[in-house]
């Protein structure tokens, strides 16, 4: 029963651990989000009036991957007390181990160390509560983060749809908006992968 | 399964020593820890490794009730000394920790909090244990920069941590010092290596030597009696120490 308890443990860091490189990966990203969209906008201000509706998108795309970053943030901070909550349940769990020997050791030992026991169980139970509330808010946070994706989304079609109008531009702006429909397009993939992780 | 065996009794004053785990793995330096009783109270002295620890509190729940060690006394920082202690608490968490201040915040990385630590001064500093007194003798540098003994002047007997430590071979692995000029070899290399200080070491020789001691009990190996106190005082005096690395 410990070993499943400690394999359970072991699992639930790791899935941790995970969910942190997939979030320091859109993050990543999402700097890159900014550059091309800061690129974007100097094109743009290069053509003139005949991509103003560029210049626009391009704009909403820099507020984008501001907010994205922001709302990465948040997830980060949840990932950390995460971290911090699975080492202290591996931690408790191994102190319950230890006290778990000694009764196996002589079923006498039972009075000195069943209140041991219970003191060191009942700080498990609110470490795992504060771990369950956490995946939930973790997964809350997940959400928006994908419907704001989903903004950047529309935007990324928007910035081809406007790079038509670009004249004798119009051949850079199409790059540009295809370098940005690639960068949004592998954040919300990863974003999803990651629910979906979550999920199971 | 380790044991508890009481090695001084004088009516509610007792000493008593865990030691010889033959379920020990082998990767872990087998450890001495004592128990010093007075009436309802008592002291352990060296409380051992995390991963020891069932042991040890089942060896001593055997024949005493554990609630009545209030004390805890680390003779310095390691972890063969002090890393159970998060599971001491576990168990009691009113214990006292008596430990060099210069340890006072390396040693709560175990465990513990502000008020579980009582900080020794370098000089030492005595502790009462339900009225016995027992001193903390200064033995820094040998082989921890903060390093304390623990003498009971009625009993006689001087807990000495490192010192005096040996490794021994299973063949010869009984509790007590049966005939010193065998048991030292196994003692040599630990003290050349472990202890650094020459200067430190004649100081503590000095100390020690003008204390009436019956019995001399290192955290490893097995305990020095009667004369061979002053043998192994005699012979730490002697020998050459902080040079166990070969060049
Ligand atoms: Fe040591
Ligand atoms: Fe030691």
């Amino acid at each position: 029963m410990d070993i499943m308890d400690d394999i359970d443990q072991i699992s639930s860091l790791h899935r941790v651990v995970k969910a942190n490189e997939d979030i320091k990966k859109v993050i990543r990203i999402s700097s890159g989000v900014n550059l091309v969209a800061l690129n974007a906008m100097l094109i743009a201000k290069r053509s003139g009036e005949r991509s103003r509706g560029f210049a626009v998108v391009s704009s909403e795309l820099r507020l984008f991957s501001r907010n994205l970053d922001i709302a990465m943030t948040g997830l980060g901070e949840l990932i950390f007390s995460l971290v911090r909550d699975a080492a202290t349940m591996q931690r408790q769990r191994q102190q319950r181990s230890h006290f778990m020997t000694v009764m196996s050791r002589n079923k006498s030992m039972r009075k000195w160390v069943e209140p041991t026991l219970a003191r060191v169980e009942a700080r498990m139970g609110s470490v795992e509560e504060e771990i369950s509330r956490d995946w939930h808010k973790l997964r809350l946070q997940l959400n928006r983060v994908l419907q704001l994706c989903e903004s950047g989304r529309s935007l990324s079609r928007s910035a081809k749809i406007e790079a038509v109008y670009g004249g004798d531009m119009s051949a850079t702006l199409k790059q540009v908006a295809n370098q940005i429909e690639g960068t949004v397009d592998e954040i919300f993939s990863t974003l999803k992968l990651l629910r979906m992780q979550l999920a199971e | 399964m380790k044991k508890l065996e009481f090695i001084y009794e004088d009516g509610a004053h007792k000493w008593a020593v865990v030691a010889r785990d033959p379920e020990k793995p082998n990767h872990l330096i087998d450890t001495n820890e004592y128990l010093v009783l007075n009436g309802s109270e008592a002291l352990l002295a060296d409380p051992g490794g995390m991963e020891i620890f069932s042991a040890v509190f089942s060896a001593i729940s055997a024949e005493i009730d554990p609630y009545t060690i209030r004390h805890l006394f680390a003779s310095h920082q390691d972890p063969d000394v002090i890393s159970s202690l998060a599971l001491w608490l576990d168990f009691n968490p009113d214990l006292k920790c008596h430990l060099s201040w210069l340890w006072g915040s390396f040693v709560p990385h175990f465990g513990g909090t502000a008020e579980t630590f009582v900080a020794i001064p370098d000089e030492g500093a005595t502790i009462s244990l339900g009225g016995l007194m027992l001193d903390a003798v200064p033995a820094h540098y040998l082989h921890s920069s903060g390093n304390f003994n623990l003498y009971d002047r009625k009993a006689r007997i001087l807990f000495s941590g490192d010192v005096g430590a040996a490794l021994l071979p299973p063949e010869e692995s009984g509790l007590y010092v049966e005939n010193f000029d065998r048991h030292i070899r196994h003692a040599r290399d630990f003290h050349r290596r472990w202890m650094g200080s020459n200067k430190a070491k004649l100081s503590w020789c000095e100390r020690v030597s003008r204390l009436d001691i019956d019995m001399l009990c290192p955290q490893h190996g097995a305990i020095y009696r009667g004369e061979d106190v002053k043998r192994f005082i005699n012979w730490f005096a002697d020998l050459d120490v902080g040079s166990g690395i070969r060049d």
